[in-house]
């Protein structure tokens, strides 16, 4: 198994927050992480809404 | 299955169900199959363990000299083991037993099988027939025909006859192990496959008895045939019990996997078999789960036996939450079987009248289902195992009330009695005269419940003047029938009463029906014949009939709340209305199950006028101003999950594409809450296999939002899952369906700007125009009803029970709501002055106007919208593909031929049929006028490549002179080729134009 070409390893492993559909805990998670919360070992976990613009053209 | 006593959430309490993520009304009753809710259908089956006298032409079929008439029994066990015994009628004066074994059906002289069940001799035998029937000398005749068949084939006694049978038989009972006797086959074939219900031979037998009288009392037409169409000798066959047959079925068959598994390792080993050895032996028989998810998500079994059943797919289904109405029918849905669907005749469709109270006269299907799948109605209940103990009683309480038991029958005179028969088992005889009475002590005692079953069903089928049903009286405790509680006037107490039984009782609906000393029985309820569906319609009483059911159709595709757990939901489909209301006009019966927790449609303004022109043809318009603020928006909720193919890959952005930024996350996941368009990437994944990032894009062809992403791991896999959730916005719009709650349906045609609308002297524009003449034809009066109650109910703040049965012809509905208009300042009929949102006129016409609930139904134009210019055609038949999803056209099919040939459009014809068709240039030879002759012929000129001349020439003139190019449809080459090859040569006489 081969890694990626890590150039800029630190942008690709910025961890990104999900919450954890029993608790609702936030648990940060890398893409390689196993998907289960710290909390209470729940598998199934949500992305966050962004935080980001998102203005639609409203006419 | 949910909420079954293993499941965990069997004992929660509706609040903790809610912390849990469930509905606080979950009812559980389903199984979770790969995502699927599926459940196990009621089934409508013959009732169990009674002689149902049928006529069926295709017993005729059965033997050279069958007739069509037989006593057919389904036997069932305790451990709900169904067969089916037959005893037909032959025409030479004989009576055959049919019975089965693994879906073979064998056919046997019913004196074989009696003389097989018991020791007793001829004499005995004969009394036991003629029983009461001692003066119907053909009977008398038929039957010592029968008794004297038997010794001409040299079969004189009990052990003959049973040594005879199990020679016969032999072969075809493999199972059984070699070292049996022909006598104990005999007794293997009596215990397995007759009469089934019954443990002891001389109850077989008296059943047998009770049977052959019956038979030949029916085939000399002094009763009539029951058939098995009639509710009354139906029964239900519940998820539990075809789950339990199964479990029995798949168990048999691992044994016997166990046991060839045991004797082959017997067989290779020396000395002894170990403990081990068996253990091991028993792993590898495989388990029984595969199996069972199997049934469960497809819905098919595989049985050696048929477990009694006419289908083997189909036993399970999805129950879809399109909105709560749906849901909940699923539920109460009966099918008569798959079998009917094909049955070109109507008569296993018709609603029968002791259907009454049990099955839903309103809430069927239109269409290939109707009458097979039926509901129950609200009140109809299903009757459990009942109390052994109980059961034990009853033949001591009947003999207390003046039964005469078997044993002791000889001593009474036949013709002046009623056969008793439990559950299968015929018990005694009881007097004519005494039965009414018997019958009454016995009701009292199963309304006390104490010392026999409540579910205890009592048919005295009385001896008429008239040719009827075959008199006796008929006791049933098992489970599975359906009953419902009624009113016993006797003793002013809840009684429950079965389908067969309710048959033979005198019961009112409303007190002003009661006869005094005829009617002992009271309907609890005047809508307890109508189903959940049809209960939530407003004042079914005041519409056409038909309307009725299709409104039952339509609340089920009517877009609403389907849950409330939106955020962890994962169905591939959901419907949600943005802004339910709940109906103005509304029966109580949407209270009682709180149907406003499941809210669905919308409360709108409606003026009933032809005033555009584009509300013909059940089209409606709306008002646009009314959609801009919100009315009837709706949203689809779509779910797609994504599995990277290997176990080791993960979700990423390519830190090397920043473009991908506009897109996705860091995690390769889109931005919750973006706008999607088709193309956009949706995911993006480190390849473990490749060792690239890999972008997958979005398809789709309409613009939606990204509402959810989930990353979900299981414990089956070890791959990453993703579940992405889209909200497809669908507001309404132009062609979308909508109806109101009386089966009118319509399309939107216009959004009309609001200005242009005619509007009320206070300044009130409608939000809908429906068209006057929706209401000449289909007679919806109670859609009239609820345009006057809604407004009448927006007036006074109050909402109006919608419930039928409640007026009458002499206090009407019209005048009450009429009246309580006038008391608001409006007409009393309703109607307003409207003024032309043209001109500003006043229109001459009262322009009727109210609110109506008015529901948005899920199909819509953005769904079904459908547009070829060119495109893909079928390989075969060069002629454009059908379907939408493959980019395919709507067929121009013969009646748009007709048409347009009777128009004389031609070009236009030729254009569809022939240029946008399948179009090809073909060539002919003219001189002996065949499409196969001409074949291009190349002759190269010189030693290169491209130096070669083509020539047509004709292989059947063997010259080229007459070839001409012609334009055909690529079909019509393709039939001439077709018919070549039946060595049909087709000829065609050319002319130049």
């Amino acid at each position: 198994m081969s890694e990626p070409s890590t150039k800029d390893s630190g942008a690709t492993k910025t961890p990104m927050v999900y919450i954890c559909g029993e608790c609702h805990n936030e648990n940060e998670i890398r893409p390689r992480d196993p998907i289960r919360c710290r909390e209470c070992g729940y598998r199934i976990m949500y992305k966050k809404r962004t935080k980001r613009l998102a203005v639609f053209d409203a006419r | 299955m949910i909420k079954s006593n293993k499941c965990h959430l069997s004992a929660m309490s509706p609040a903790e169900l809610v912390k849990h993520g469930e509905h606080e009304q979950e009812w559980g009753g389903y199984f979770v199959v790969k995502g699927h809710e599926r459940l196990v259908r009621m089934l409508l089956m013959t009732r169990r363990n009674y002689p149902i006298a049928i006529k069926r032409s295709g017993w005729k079929a059965r033997g050279s000299i069958f007739s069509d008439c037989g006593i057919s029994m389904r036997c069932v066990r305790e451990d709900q083991t169904a067969t089916t015994n037959v005893l037909h009628f032959v025409t030479d004066g004989t009576a055959k037993l049919m019975f089965s074994y693994k879906k073979v059906l064998y056919y046997t002289p019913l004196v074989l099988i009696l003389k097989c069940l018991c020791d007793y001799c001829d004499q005995f035998i004969y009394q036991k027939l003629i029983q009461g029937y001692q003066h119907d000398s053909y009977y008398l005749d038929c039957v010592q025909n029968m008794l004297r068949n038997l010794h001409i084939e040299n079969l004189h006694t009990h052990e003959d006859c049973k040594v005879y049978l199990g020679k016969m038989f032999r072969v075809k009972f493999y199972e059984c192990p070699d070292w049996l006797t022909d006598s104990e086959i005999a007794d293997f074939i009596l215990k397995k496959c007759i009469m089934i219900h019954l443990d002891k031979p001389e109850d077989k037998f008296n059943m047998l008895v009770f049977m052959c009288q019956k038979l030949f009392v029916f085939v000399q037409d002094k009763c009539k045939p029951e058939g098995a169409d009639a509710v009354m000798m139906q029964e239900l066959l519940l998820g539990g019990h075809l789950y339990l047959q199964l479990i029995k079925e798949r168990l048999q068959g691992w044994l016997f996997g166990l046991k060839s598994n045991i004797l082959k390792r017997s067989s290779t080993l020396t000395g002894h078999l170990s403990q081990t050895e068996i253990l091991q032996a028993a792993k590898r028989s495989g388990g029984l789960e595969n199996a069972f998810e199997m049934f469960l998500a497809t819905g098919n079994i595989t049985s050696s036996s048929g477990l009694g059943l006419m289908q083997d797919k189909g036993l399970t289904i999805v129950a879809e939450n399109i909105n709560r109405m749906r849901y909940m029918s699923h539920f109460k849905a009966v099918h008569r079987g798959a079998f009917f669907q094909e049955m070109r005749t109507t008569e296993v469709r018709q609603l029968l009248p002791d259907a009454w109270g049990f099955i839903c006269p309103v809430h069927t299907p239109d269409g290939a289902p109707c009458g097979l799948l039926n509901h129950l109605t609200t009140n109809c209940s299903v009757t459990d195992v009942p109390d052994a103990r109980k059961v034990e009683n009853i033949p001591i309480i009947l003999t207390r009330l003046g039964m005469v038991a078997l044993k002791y029958v000889a001593s009474v005179g036949f013709d002046q009695n009623y056969v008793v028969v439990l559950d299968g088992r015929v018990l005694g005889y009881v007097r004519r005269d005494l039965a009414p009475k018997l019958v009454e002590q016995l009701r009292l005692c199963k309304i006390k419940g104490e010392e026999v079953p409540n579910t205890l069903e009592i048919v005295l089928v009385p001896l008429m003047k008239v040719t009827a049903q075959f008199p006796g009286l008929y006791l049933f405790t098992g489970p599975a029938r359906m009953m419902r509680p009624l009113l016993n006037l006797k003793t002013k107490e809840v009684e429950f009463v079965g389908t067969f039984e309710q048959v033979y009782m005198d019961i009112c609906v409303s007190p002003d029906e009661y006869y005094k000393g005829v009617t002992t029985h009271m309907e609890l309820s005047k809508l307890a014949f109508l189903s959940n569906l049809a209960q939530l319609i407003p004042m079914p009483d005041c519409n056409q009939s038909p309307r009725n059911m299709y409104q039952c159709q339509m609340g089920k595709q009517t877009m609403g709340t389907p849950c409330h757990n939106w955020r962890s939901q994962s169905e591939t489909k959901l419907y949600r209305l943005q802004t339910p209301a709940t109906p103005l006009f509304r029966p109580v019966h949407y209270d009682n199950i709180n149907l406003d927790d499941f809210a669905m449609g919308t409360n709108a303004i409606v003026a009933v006028i032809s005033y555009t022109g584009y509300d013909m043809e059940d089209a409606m318009i709306i008002n646009k101003a009314a959609d801009e603020r919100g009315f009837a928006h709706g949203s689809i909720y779509k779910t797609e999950f994504v599995t990277l193919e290997h176990e080791s890959s993960y979700f990423c952005r390519n830190p090397e594409k920043p473009e991908l930024a506009e897109f996705l996350d860091t995690d390769g996941l889109p931005i919750i809450g973006r706008r999607m368009k088709d193309g956009d990437p949706l995911y993006c994944y480190y390849s473990v296999d490749e060792s690239v990032y890999k972008v997958t894009k979005f398809s789709g062809k309409e613009e939606c939002f990204v509402d959810m992403v989930k990353l979900c791991a299981s414990f089956e896999t070890t791959n990453r899952t993703a579940c992405f959730t889209f909200r497809v916005p669908r507001n309404p719009n132009v062609g979308d369906k909508f109806a109101s709650r009386a089966g009118q349906k319509g399309i939107c045609s216009q959004k009309w700007p609001m200005e242009d609308l005619p509007f009320t002297e206070t300044g009130l524009v409608p939000d809908i125009v429906f068209n006057p003449h929706g209401f000449p034809s289909r007679m919806t009066i109670a859609m009239m009803i609820e345009v006057m109650a809604g407004k009448s109910a927006a007036l006074h703040g109050l909402v109006h029970d919608a419930t039928p049965f409640k007026f009458t012809e002499e206090d009407t509905a019209i005048d009450y709501f009429g009246r309580l208009l006038e008391a608001g300042g409006y007409n009393y009929y309703g109607t307003e002055t409207m003024y032309s949102g043209i001109d500003g006129r006043e229109m001459t016409a009262q322009i009727f106007f109210g609110i109506v609930h008015y529901q948005r139904l899920r199909h819509m134009v953005s769904d079904k919208w459908q547009v070829r210019s060119t495109g893909p055609t079928d390989i075969l038949t060069r002629q454009p593909l059908k379907g939408r999803k493959r980019g395919g056209g709507v067929r121009f099919g013969e009646m748009e031929r007709d048409s347009l040939i009777s128009h004389g459009a031609s070009f236009l014809l030729q254009d569809r049929l022939f240029h946008c068709s399948d179009k090809t240039t073909a060539f002919i030879c003219t001189s002996c006028g065949t499409l196969l002759g001409p074949v291009t012929v190349i002759t190269r000129v010189a030693e290169k490549a491209n130096q070669s001349t083509c020539k047509e020439t004709c292989r059947l003139c063997g010259h080229g002179r007459d070839i001409s190019e012609i334009q055909i449809p690529y079909i019509f080459k393709f039939f001439v080729t077709q018919m070549a090859s039946c060595n049909i040569n087709v000829k065609m006489l050319t002319q130049h134009v």
